[in-house]
């Protein structure tokens, strides 16, 4: 008998169905892979699973008996641990606080035990060779070590069933081998691993099974050793994979973009040129926003970026500086620093561009409006009106309309942060093309991404970054994905162990 | 984040837990060298009652505003208490007539929880709002000032024992339960946690609501207390007797480095806060300084305890 079964699952939200009709089941001693685009329905089957959501119809059962519904809590009550991609740690508490949450040890007088507490988590610790200090405040951690501290929260308690959600998202690859030799000791020990991924390379690596959703349905489930990766994204997709694009040849021009970094590391040099996409590969904390960053003005105290054009000095102090200059940023987290969530399509994309936009101050509705059509109608973007809040859009949607503010700005130098972060596989084509057409413009475009088949599918040369400095420059012919992570992590010593 | 580079803030966050204890011994030391009078037993003591109703303000409103919310209620609470207990106590019996300002107290404290969990009002709007009906309330009863405290409780916020005002051991009792209660208690973690990020409390199986009601209700109970005390202090059912109380509390709280984000808290401080403002209020009137230039000078003590206690931040 399965472990987990579901049976008939379905779930809507207003009269719209994020899942129908869903039969589903894994077993003890598996990692089970959920994939499929953004909207397919994984992550509400996974929320469902672990108790966060309740289903509109069906049933789940866990070793055939019915789950009850009651919560978070309930589930956890009932082995099933969950790991969720945004990280539900409290920052101001300390590791071992946060790792037993709501199941502190209590002394007799009633009292949290803060001896008990701290060797427990240092026995937990201990447990996955974790290598944490139990008293450290969250808030300080890199976001890696939030996630052992997730990870080790989630194995603190009796579980059957772990449930993780894109948990190599934040990886570094030494960080991913550690997380995958956990998984492998956890299906050793009988537990059901179900792991939620857009990284379907890792998914094929890692799982046992592999489950594919689309449109809130289940399109198949497989085992992953007959799989390749066009037989994934055929299935998430329906119909056959997009060509893989093949990088256009370098444009032959002078270097007309100097960019002058100076970090606590020393200054370096990196010259770019109009219509050229340069790729900017490199591990987490490998400081390649933070690089991104101080070129559109965003500095931070010790990484100070100054460029020329052409041999002419740039202002870019400040972001407002930055933008006139020509200089564009797209962030790698709409929702933090890129949106305005309450505020609509038109609004958003048009927020970068009021000089032209506005007439004495004043704003003037039909001209934004004209305007952010024709720029978001060239990025091919889906709303069902101009008028709506932002937030109501997809992720790839969502996306265009900050890649649309910042064309409003006709920049000569766009920076792209993880362009196409949590954007499903349809929209992220569309956001590829659109960086290249942009390119193919004369626009000097700076592409940030951890994932190497994005940086191979756009750039004409990716520069690798190692803790602050630029240690490769490789023509994209000549790159392929070893000598970049052996570049990004410091040697082939990285490579060997992993 | 660069090592070297001082960030904004950091250094406040440096100062954060000794900050408060550091400006009280100064501001002691500096007071008790150069003014004889502030040394007088009789001024001390005088200080020890003073902080009283504050500082059992000041721990109930620790807790809310660690829990993330704040509570602008407990100052006209207080102030209907003054009220409501001299005007009954010719009548009734001093036992009952506490344990209803208690009740009343902690009524109030569930309601505005039970409102903000479920209705998920803005906390400052919606005890502001409260504050309102409590004042009208209050006016409703009386214009002026009417009945008279017992006799009991203007001992106890007047009295003293070995030179140590019952005001200020109250404050110190309260002040110690509610420390354990906040940094050892399994609800004083709930709530830190719930204060720090409200849904990674609820996904750990925090009852969220719950800790928020209870602080609510911590608070409510805590602005009785102190109404009592204040009956007690000036006499008579005064129906102003709360006003800005609130204000007052919450500045002791921030003082004593509690974030009004939430998150972060402690009752020790808190109460430090609280004599630190009792005792520079005592040495301007010392040093004869005007109410007005007074009040003027207290609200920039708080904009500089507010700017040395920011958390480290990406400037403006």
């Amino acid at each position: 008998m399965p472990l987990l079964e579901a049976h008939n699952l379905s779930k809507h939200y207003a009269g719209v169905a994020a899942l129908t009709e869903v039969d589903f089941s894994a077993d003890a001693g598996e990692i089970h892979a959920l994939v499929g685009a953004n909207g397919a329905g994984k992550s509400t089957l996974m929320t469902i699973i672990a108790g966060a959501n309740t289903p509109s119809e069906g049933t789940l059962s866990l070793d055939g008996v019915p789950l009850r519904h009651g919560g978070p809590a309930a589930a956890q009550a009932q082995g099933i641990a969950t790991v969720y991609q945004e990280f539900s740690l409290v920052p101001h508490l300390s590791v071992a606080r946060n790792i037993f949450l709501g199941r502190e040890p209590v002394t007799r007088l009633g009292l949290v035990d803060r001896a008990g507490l701290i060797a427990q988590t240092c026995a937990l610790l201990d447990r996955f060779a974790i290598t944490l200090d139990p008293m450290a405040e969250v808030g300080t951690l890199s976001v890696a070590q939030q996630q052992m501290v997730e990870i080790a929260r989630a194995l603190s308690q009796p579980a059957r069933i772990l449930i993780l959600d894109e948990p190599t998202a934040v990886l570094s690859l030494a960080e991913q081998e550690n997380l995958f030799r956990i998984m492998r000791r956890l299906r050793a020990d009988g537990m059901l691993v179900l792991y939620v991924s857009h990284y379907l390379n890792e998914v094929l690596e890692i799982a046992d099974r592999i489950t594919v959703l689309r449109d809130g349905r289940i399109v198949g489930t497989r085992k992953a050793k007959d799989l390749q990766i066009s037989d994934l994204v055929q299935m998430m997709i329906g119909r056959d994979a997009p060509v893989a694009p093949t990088a256009a040849d370098s444009p032959e021009r002078a270097a007309n973009f100097v960019i002058t970094y100076a970090t606590h590391a020393g200054q370096q040099e990196l010259t770019m040129q109009a219509g050229e996409i340069v790729g900017l590969a490199g591990l987490v904390g490998a400081g390649r926003t933070t690089f991104g960053r101080a070129i559109a003005g965003l500095h931070r105290p010790g990484a100070i970026a100054t460029l020329t054009h052409e041999g002419a000095l740039l202002n870019n102090s400040t972001p407002r500086q930055a933008m006139r200059a020509g200089i564009a940023y797209l962030t790698e987290d709409r929702k933090k620093d890129g949106l305005f969530a309450g505020l609509d399509i038109v609004a958003n994309a048009t927020a970068a561009a009021l000089p032209r936009t506005t007439r004495g101050g004043f704003r003037r509705p039909q001209v934004e409006r004209a305007q952010a059509e024709a720029v978001l109608k060239r990025l091919h973007l889906v709303a069902a009106r101009l008028g709506m809040p932002v937030a109501q859009l997809s992720g790839g949607n969502q996306q265009k309309v900050v890649l649309g503010r910042a064309l409003m700005t006709e920049p000569r130098l766009l920076i792209c942060d993880e362009p196409t972060r949590g954007v499903d596989i349809g929209a992220k084509a569309e956001l590829h093309q659109i960086i290249r057409d942009l390119a193919a413009n004369g626009a000097a475009v700076l592409i940030i991404s951890s994932e190497f088949e994005e940086l191979q599918a756009l750039a004409h040369r990716i520069v690798v970054m190692r803790d602050r400095c630029f240690v490769a420059d490789l023509p994209v012919g000549q790159a392929d994905q070893q000598e970049m992570l052996i570049a990004a992590s410091g040697g082939p010593t990285e490579k060997e162990t992993a | 984040m660069s090592g070297a580079v001082a960030q904004p803030g950091q250094m406040g966050i440096a100062f954060g837990r000794a900050g408060i204890w550091i400006a009280l011994s100064v501001v002691l030391v500096v007071a008790g060298a150069l003014l004889p009078q502030f040394r007088d037993p009789e001024n001390l003591a005088n200080i020890g009652r003073q902080i009283g109703v504050l500082g059992i303000l000041a721990i109930g409103q620790t807790f809310v505003i660690a829990a993330g919310a704040i509570d602008l209620s407990v100052g006209m609470l207080a102030g209907l208490v003054v009220v409501l207990t001299c005007a009954l106590s010719p009548e009734y019996a001093l036992l009952p007539v506490m344990l209803a300002m208690m009740c009343l107290g902690a009524g109030v404290g569930v309601l505005n929880g039970v409102m903000f969990t479920r209705l998920r009002l803005n906390p400052l709007i919606l005890t502001f709002g409260m504050m309102s009906v409590l004042h009208g309330v209050i006016f409703i009863i009386t214009d002026r000032s009417i009945g008279r405290a017992p006799s009991f409780l203007r001992d106890l916020a007047n009295g003293q024992m070995w030179g140590v005002p019952f005001a200020a051991m109250i404050v110190l009792a309260l002040g110690i339960a509610g420390h354990v209660a906040l940094t050892r208690s399994k609800f004083g973690y709930h709530l830190l946690a719930t204060g720090g990020n409200t849904e990674s409390a609820r996904r750990a199986g925090i009852p969220t609501r719950r800790i928020f009601v209870l602080a609510f209700a911590l608070s409510g109970i805590s602005a009785a207390l102190a109404g009592l005390l204040l009956a007690g202090r000036i006499g008579v059912g005064f129906p102003l007797a709360g006003q800005g109380l609130e204000l007052d509390a919450i500045v002791a709280v921030v003082l004593g480095g509690t974030a009004l984000s939430g998150g972060r808290g402690s009752v020790a401080r808190a109460i430090a806060g609280v004599v630190l403002l009792a005792i520079i209020s005592n040495l301007l009137n010392l040093m004869q300084v005007s109410g007005f230039a007074q009040t003027a000078l207290k609200g920039m003590i708080v904009v500089i305890a507010i700017l040395v206690n920011q958390p480290p931040k990406d400037r403006a």
